[in-house]
C-alpha cells in the first residue's frame, strides 16, 4: 500500500471509504474544500498492486486521513485538526492509519507551522484510542458530552507538534550550511542540536504563519452574489 | 443609464442592496416595494427585487420581473448583471455569459461584473475569453496580487506557458523586499511558476529555478518530489539518488520513491544482474525500520524461485505471527504469477500442518501469540481458496469454519464466509451470514455497509435500506434514502438500482441511475466557487489539479457503470415497452414462455406486489405530511428539498422515447470512456435501433480497436452487416461510401455463416465466445436450434466457464424459446457443476 498525498481525483473514492466506514459523512464539496485550502495535509493509502481493468480505473483507496488547519483557533494558537480518518476493514492492522497520521502531522508543522493537532474520537472506539494515545502519543484534553449525533460522548484529544517543528528547524539549518559549503556531508545529528533546542523552540513560537483570508465553508457556500451601489 | 431616484428612494435602494447581501430578504423586498410604489417602473429596483425573489426560490417570478426591468431600462448594467445572475443560478451559463457581457459594455469598469464573467468563462472552459477578461481586470487593478496570479492561471490553462510565467515574474519583480517565509500565498505562487516552467518542457530551467527558490518554500514534500523528478529526467543520477533517498527517509511507504531510486541507481527489475542489487537495496531499507512494509513487500514482486520462496516465507511468517488479518490482501496481487501462487499455497499449507504436528508452528513463542498465528493461518487459507485465481470453495469453507471455531465472533471471518457463499452462487445464504456477522459488531459501519451490499445483491432492497438506516441520521424527507442521496453514497445507489433492474423494476432502477447522473452534475458544479476561493487561498497548484480532474470527471467508473446499466434498461424498454408496467409482469419472467396457469399466477403476484407498494407509498406520504408540519423538509446538506413528484420512477420507465433518454447517459459515456468496451457495445445497440448507421459503425470500430475478439462485438458486427444487406431503402451515397471504405471487419467475400463458424472454432474453449457464436448462428438460421442447444450445453464442461457465463447461457435458451427438454438438460448439467447455486437449484 502506498501512502501519498491526496489528489482531487481521489475524492470520490475517499468519500466512499468514509461513508463505508464511519457515520460522519460529507459531500464532495467539503472534501474539495479541504483539498483546495490545505492540499498538503490530507493523505491516502492506495492499493497499487491491482492491474487496472480499464484506463479509467481510479486508484484503489483503502484508507485516508482528511485534515485541516483550524481557521480561527479559539486559543489563538495555530493548530491542525483531523476531520476524518479511516481504513477499509480489509486493510486494517497493517499500520496504515499510523502512517497516514504521521505524514499529515508533519505537513501541518512544516507547511503551516502548526503547534499541535487536535481531533475528536468516540469514547467507545478502542482501536482509534489505542492508535492515538499509545501509538502516536495524543493526550485527552477533555470529554465533550453528546458530541456525536447519536448521543455518544467524544474525547477531545491533542498532540503537541513542537518536536516536528524542531526537526524542521534543524534541517533548515542544515540546508543553510550546505548551501554555503560548510560542513560538507556532515550529519547534523539531533544530539548535537540538543543544547539549542530551547532557543529553536522560542524561534519557532514566534514564527507567525499568514493564513489566507480565513475563509470557512460558510462563506464558501454562501458567496456574495453582488456588490454594488 | 440607470434612472435617477429621489434622494429618499435612493437611500432606500442602497438599503435593498445591503439587505440582499445580508440575506435579509423580507426586509429587502419591503423596501423595494416601497420604492416601486413611488417609481413603479424603476428598472434597477425591479432587478434587485427579482434577485431577492430568486434567492427565495421563486425563480420563475424572478425571471419575469427581471425581463420587465430590462424593458424599462435596457441600458442599465444592474439589470443586465441581475439577468446574468439569474441565469447563473439556473445553471444556464451560456446565457449568463451573454448577459454579463452586455452589463460590462455598459459599465466597463465594474470589477464585480468582470470577476463574475471570468468565473463563468473558466467554468465553461472558454479559455480565450477567460484570458481576455482577466487581462481587463489586471489592467484596472494591477496592485492586487491575485489579479496577477489569476492572469497567469488563465494563460496557463489556455496553453500559453511563457505568457503565464512572464506574468508571474513581472509581479515578483515589483516586490521591493521578499515576503516573509511564512507567506503561503507567495510560497505557492513561486512553486506554481515552477510547475509551469516544467510543463513547458524546460526541465533544466525548472530545476535551477526550483533550487533558487526552494529554501523559501513551505511545501517541502512537493519541492523534494519535484526536484528528484527533474534530476532524474535530466539524468543527473548521482543527485537524483540522493534526492530519492531523502524522500524515502520521510516516507518509506511510497513506491514511486523506490522506483525513482531504482532508476537513479540504474537498476532494472527485468534484468537478472540487477536483482541481487535490488534485493540488497530493499534489505537496507527494511533494516532501517521495523514498521516499514513496502521495503519487505516490494521484493516479492521481482524475486523468483528459491529466493522468492525464502523472502515470502519470512514475510508471511512475520505478518501471520502478529495475527494480521489483512495479510492476504497484501499478497494476493502476486497470484497473477502461477508459480508464486503455488509457492505461497505450499508455504501456508505447511504452516497449517506444522500446527497439527507440533501443536503450533510457533510453539516456541508464548501461548497467546501462537494461537494468534494458528488463527491467522486458517484465515489466510480460507481467503486463498476463496480467491478467484486459486479457488476451491469447499476447502475455503472448511478453513473458515475452523477459524470460526477458534474465534466464533470474529467479524472478518463471518465476512469471508459470506463471500464464499456468494461465490457459490447463493446470494440468499451469503446475505444471511453477512447479517449475522453484522450483529457481532453493531457499532462498526464497515460490516454494516457490507451487509447492506449483500442484501442488495440478493435483491432485498427494503432490508438493505433498513440496515443502512442504522448509521444514517434519517432526518431528511425520505429518511435514510434521502441521506444516502444527499451524502452522495454512490455505491449504494448503484447497487440499489442494479437490484431493482434484476427484478424488472425499471422505474426504481432508472430512478437510481438518474440520481447518480445528477450527483455527477453536482460534482461538476462544485468547482464553481473555487474559481474565486482558490485565488483568495493562494493554493493554485491544487486548483489547477482540480480543474484538470473536473475536465474528465465522468470517466469515473461510478458514472460509466450506472450509465451502462441505464442505457441497457432503456434499450429493454424500447424493445419491450410492456416492461415499464411492472405491475403486469413479474420482473423479467418472459410472459410468452409461460403456460396459462403460470401466467395467471405471475399476474396475481404482480398485482399484489403493486397494491402493497401503493399502500406503502400512501403511508409514507402520510408520515411525510405529518413530519412536514413540524419543520420544513431539508436535506442533510441543509438545503430546502422540493417534493419528488415521481419517487417510484414510474414516469421515467413509461417514457415515450427510451432511446432518446438513453442518449443522455450515452453521450457522456462515449465522450469520457471511449476505451470502455462495454460503453461501445451499448452505444451500438442504441444507434442501430435509431438507424444511425455511421454512429453504430463508429462504436464497432472503437470496440474493435479495444478488443477485436470481443464476443458482443462479434455478434454486433454480423447484425450490422445484415442490417446493411436488408435495408428497405438504399443509404444516401455519401454514407454508403464511408461505410464501404471503413467497415472492413468482415471481408466482403466471406459469407456470414463461414465468418461465424471460424469465430466459433477460433474460440472453441471459451464460453462467452461460443455463446456469441451460437447466438449468431441462431439468428442466421433458425433451423439450427437443436445443434445450438447441444453446443451450448457442451460449454458447461469448459474448464474456464464461470457461473455468470452459465447464467447467460440459460438466458440464451430463454431468448431462443427453447423447449423444456433442452432447458432441463442444461439446468441439470449446470446444477451438477454448481450444486449450491440458487439460479439452477430453483430453476
Ligand atoms: C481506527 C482505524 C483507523 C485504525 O486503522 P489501522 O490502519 O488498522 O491502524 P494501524 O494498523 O495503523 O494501527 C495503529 C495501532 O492501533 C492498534 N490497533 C488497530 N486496531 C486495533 C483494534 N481493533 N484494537 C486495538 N488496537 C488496535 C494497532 O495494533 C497499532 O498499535 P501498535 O502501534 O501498538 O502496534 C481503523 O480501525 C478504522 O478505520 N476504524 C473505523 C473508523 C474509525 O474509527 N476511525 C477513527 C475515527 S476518530
Amino acid at each position: 500500500m502506498d501512502i501519498r498525498v491526496l489528489r482531487p481525483s481521489d475524492i470520490p473514492n475517499v468519500q466512499t471509504a468514509n461513508i463505508t466506514n464511519l457515520p460522519e459523512n460529507y459531500f464532495c464539496k467539503y472534501y474539495l474544500y479541504h483539498a483546495m485550502s490545505w492540499p498538503q495535509l490530507s493523505y491516502v493509502a492506495v492499493d497499487v498492486s491491482r492491474p487496472p481493468k480499464t484506463p479509467y480505473d481510479p486508484p484503489k483507496i483503502v484508507g485516508y486521513v482528511l485534515a485541516k488547519m483550524e481557521e480561527e483557533p479559539a486559543d489563538g494558537v495555530q493548530h491542525g485538526h483531523i476531520t476524518s480518518l479511516s481504513v477499509m476493514r480489509t486493510h486494517r492492522r497493517l499500520g496504515l492509519a499510523e502512517k497516514l497520521m504521521r505524514q499529515s502531522q508533519r505537513a501541518m508543522a512544516e507547511t503551516y507551522g502548526a503547534n499541535y493537532v487536535s481531533l475528536h474520537v468516540r469514547v467507545s472506539n478502542a482501536a482509534a484510542k489505542h492508535l492515538y494515545s499509545d501509538t502516536l502519543g495524543f493526550t485527552i484534553e477533555k470529554t465533550e458530552p453528546k458530541y456525536y449525533a447519536d448521543g455518544e460522548d467524544a474525547f477531545s484529544m491533542r498532540m503537541d507538534l513542537s518536536d516536528l517543528r524542531l526537526k524542521m528547524q534543524d534541517s533548515d539549518d542544515e540546508d543553510e550550511e550546505g548551501s554555503v559549503g560548510q560542513d560538507e556531508g556532515g550529519e547534523v545529528g539531533s544530539a548535537g542540536k540538543k543544547g539549542e533546542g530551547a532557543e529553536a523552540e522560542k524561534k519557532a513560537k514566534k514564527r507567525k504563519v499568514k493564513m489566507g483570508r480565513g475563509l470557512g465553508v460558510g462563506e464558501l457556500v454562501e458567496r456574495n452574489e453582488i456588490q454594488k451601489a | 443609464m440607470p434612472q435617477p431616484l429621489p434622494s429618499k428612494e435612493n437611500s432606500l435602494f442602497k438599503q435593498v442592496v445591503k439587505n440582499y447581501e445580508a440575506k435579509q430578504y423580507k426586509k429587502g423586498l419591503k423596501s423595494a416595494e416601497q420604492i416601486l410604489r413611488k417609481v413603479p417602473n424603476h428598472g434597477d429596483t425591479q432587478a434587485m427585487k427579482a434577485l431577492i425573489l430568486n434567492a427565495q426560490g421563486n425563480s420563475t417570478e424572478a425571471f419575469e420581473l427581471a425581463k420587465v426591468a430590462l424593458k424599462n431600462d435596457v441600458k442599465s448594467h444592474v439589470c443586465w448583471h441581475v439577468y446574468g445572475l439569474l441565469y447563473r443560478t439556473a445553471k444556464n451559463y451560456e446565457e449568463a455569459i451573454k448577459a454579463y457581457k452586455f452589463a460590462l459594455k455598459l459599465d466597463p469598469d465594474s470589477a464585480q461584473i468582470s470577476r463574475d464573467l471570468a468565473q463563468l468563462q473558466v467554468q465553461m472552459r472558454d479559455y480565450p475569453g477567460f484570458v481576455q477578461t482577466r487581462m481587463a481586470i489586471l489592467k484596472s487593478r494591477p496592485h492586487v496580487r491575485q489579479n496577477w496570479t489569476a492572469m497567469a492561471v488563465a494563460h496557463h490553462l489556455n496553453g500559453e506557458f511563457e505568457a503565464a510565467e512572464r506574468i508571474l515574474t513581472t509581479y515578483e519583480d515589483t516586490l521591493k523586499s521578499p515576503p516573509p517565509k511564512s507567506d503561503i500565498e507567495h510560497s505557492e505562487a513561486i512553486l506554481y511558476k515552477n510547475t509551469i516552467i516544467a510543463e513547458s518542457g524546460n526541465i533544466e530551467k525548472a530545476l535551477s529555478h526550483l533550487e533558487a527558490v526552494m529554501k523559501n518554500s513551505l511545501d517541502r514534500t512537493a519541492v523534494m518530489e519535484m526536484r528528484a523528478r527533474y534530476l532524474l529526467l535530466l539524468d543527473r543520477k548521482e543527485e537524483a539518488q540522493k534526492a530519492y533517498r531523502a524522500l524515502l527517509d520521510r516516507n518509506n511507504e511510497y513506491r514511486a520513491y523506490y522506483e525513482g531510486l531504482e532508476k537513479a541507481m540504474g537498476l532494472d527489475r527485468t534484468d537478472d544482474d540487477s536483482i541481487p542489487k535490488l534485493a540488497e537495496l530493499y534489505e537496507s531499507y527494511a533494516a532501517k525500520s521495523e514498521k516499514v512494509d513496502a521495503a519487505r513487500r516490494v521484493p516479492l514482486d521481482f524475486l523468483q524461485g528459491e529466493s522468492f520462496k525464502t523472502a515470502a516465507d519470512r514475510y508471511l511468517r512475520s505478518m501471520l505471527k502478529r495475527g494480521i488479518p489483512s495479510t492476504f490482501a497484501n499478497v494476493k496481487a502476486l497470484y497473477r504469477d502461477p508459480a508464486k501462487r503455488t509457492i505461497i499455497e505450499e508455504l501456508v499449507n505447511g504452516y497449517a500442518s506444522e500446527q497439527l504436528t507440533n501443536g503450533s508452528a510457533e510453539n516456541h513463542e508464548g501461548d497467546r501469540s501462537s494461537n494468534k498465528f494458528d488463527e491467522a493461518v486458517l484465515y489466510f487459507l480460507a481467503q486463498h481458496y476463496n480467491y478467484h485465481l486459486s479457488r476451491d470453495l469447499s476447502k475455503a469453507l472448511d478453513f473458515i469454519d475452523k477459524a470460526l471455531e477458534m474465534n466464533p465472533k470474529a467479524v472478518e471471518y463471518g465476512m469471508t464466509k459470506a463471500r464464499i457463499w456468494k461465490h457459490y452462487g447463493n446470494p440468499a445464504k451469503a446475505s444471511e451470514i453477512m447479517d449475522e456477522a453484522r450483529t457481532w459488531d453493531e457499532r462498526d459501519r464497515a460490516i454494516n455497509s457490507k451487509c447492506a451490499k449483500y442484501q442488495l445483491r440478493n435483491n432485498e432492497n427494503e432490508n438493505a435500506l433498513k440496515t443502512m438506516s442504522k448509521f444514517t441520521k434519517n432526518e431528511t424527507v425520505k429518511e435514510a434514502l434521502g441521506d444516502l442521496h444527499d451524502l452522495q453514497c454512490m455505491w449504494y445507489l448503484t447497487e440499489d438500482g442494479e437490484a431493482y433492474l434484476r427484478q424488472g423494476k425499471f422505474g426504481l432502477a432508472l430512478k437510481r441511475f438518474h440520481a447518480i447522473y445528477d450527483i455527477f452534475d453536482i460534482w461538476q458544479e462544485d468547482q464553481f466557487d473555487f474559481h474565486s476561493f482558490s485565488l483568495r487561498k493562494g493554493q493554485i497548484r491544487a486548483y489547477v489539479d482540480m480543474i484538470r480532474w473536473e475536465d474528465h470527471l465522468r470517466e469515473h467508473p461510478y458514472y460509466s457503470r450506472a450509465a451502462i446499466f441505464a442505457v441497457k434498461a432503456y434499450i429493454m424498454l424500447h424493445d419491450k415497452p410492456h416492461l415499464a408496467h411492472e405491475s403486469l409482469t413479474n420482473g423479467f419472467t418472459d410472459m410468452d414462455s409461460m403456460d396459462a396457469n403460470e401466467r395467471k399466477k405471475a399476474m396475481k403476484k404482480a398485482k399484489r406486489e403493486q397494491e402493497k407498494q401503493e399502500k406503502a407509498e400512501a403511508e409514507r406520504k402520510e408520515a411525510e405530511k405529518k413530519a412536514a408540519t413540524k419543520k420544513p423538509a431539508t436535506g442533510a446538506d441543509g438545503e430546502l428539498k422540493k417534493e419528488d413528484k415521481d419517487p417510484q420512477g414510474t414516469k421515467l420507465a413509461r417514457t415515450k422515447e427510451p432511446l432518446q433518454d438513453a442518449g443522455k447517459f450515452l453521450s457522456f459515456l462515449l465522450e469520457f470512456s471511449p476505451k470502455n468496451i462495454e460503453a461501445q457495445n451499448v452505444g451500438f445497440e442504441v444507434f442501430t435501433r435509431k438507424n444511425k448507421h455511421l454512429l453504430a459503425l463508429k462504436c464497432l470500430l472503437a470496440a474493435s480497436s479495444i478488443d477485436s475478439e470481443n464476443p458482443t462485438l462479434h455478434e454486433q458486427t454480423v447484425r450490422f452487416r445484415r442490417t446493411l444487406d436488408t435495408l428497405s431503402e438504399p443509404l444516401p451515397p455519401p454514407v454508403a461510401k464511408v461505410i464501404d471504405s471503413t467497415f472492413t471487419l468482415i471481408p466482403t467475400s466471406t459469407s456470414l455463416s463461414d465468418y461465424n463458424d471460424s469465430f466459433i472454432s477460433k474460440h472453441s474453449k471459451s464460453a462467452p465466445h461460443v455463446q456469441a457464436g451460437l447466438k449468431v448462428r441462431q439468428l442466421l438460421d433458425s433451423s439450427s436450434l437443436p445443434q445450438n442447444e447441444k453446443e451450448l450445453l457442451a460449454t458447461l464442461d469448459f474448464d474456464t466457464i464461470e457461473l455468470q457465463d452459465a447464467k447467460n447461457g440459460l438466458s440464451l435458451l430463454g431468448e431462443w424459446k427453447s423447449g423444456s427438454e433442452a432447458r432441463e438438460a442444461y439446468i441439470n448439467a449446470a446444477r451438477k457443476r454448481w450444486p449450491e447455486a440458487t439460479v439452477f437449484a430453483d430453476a
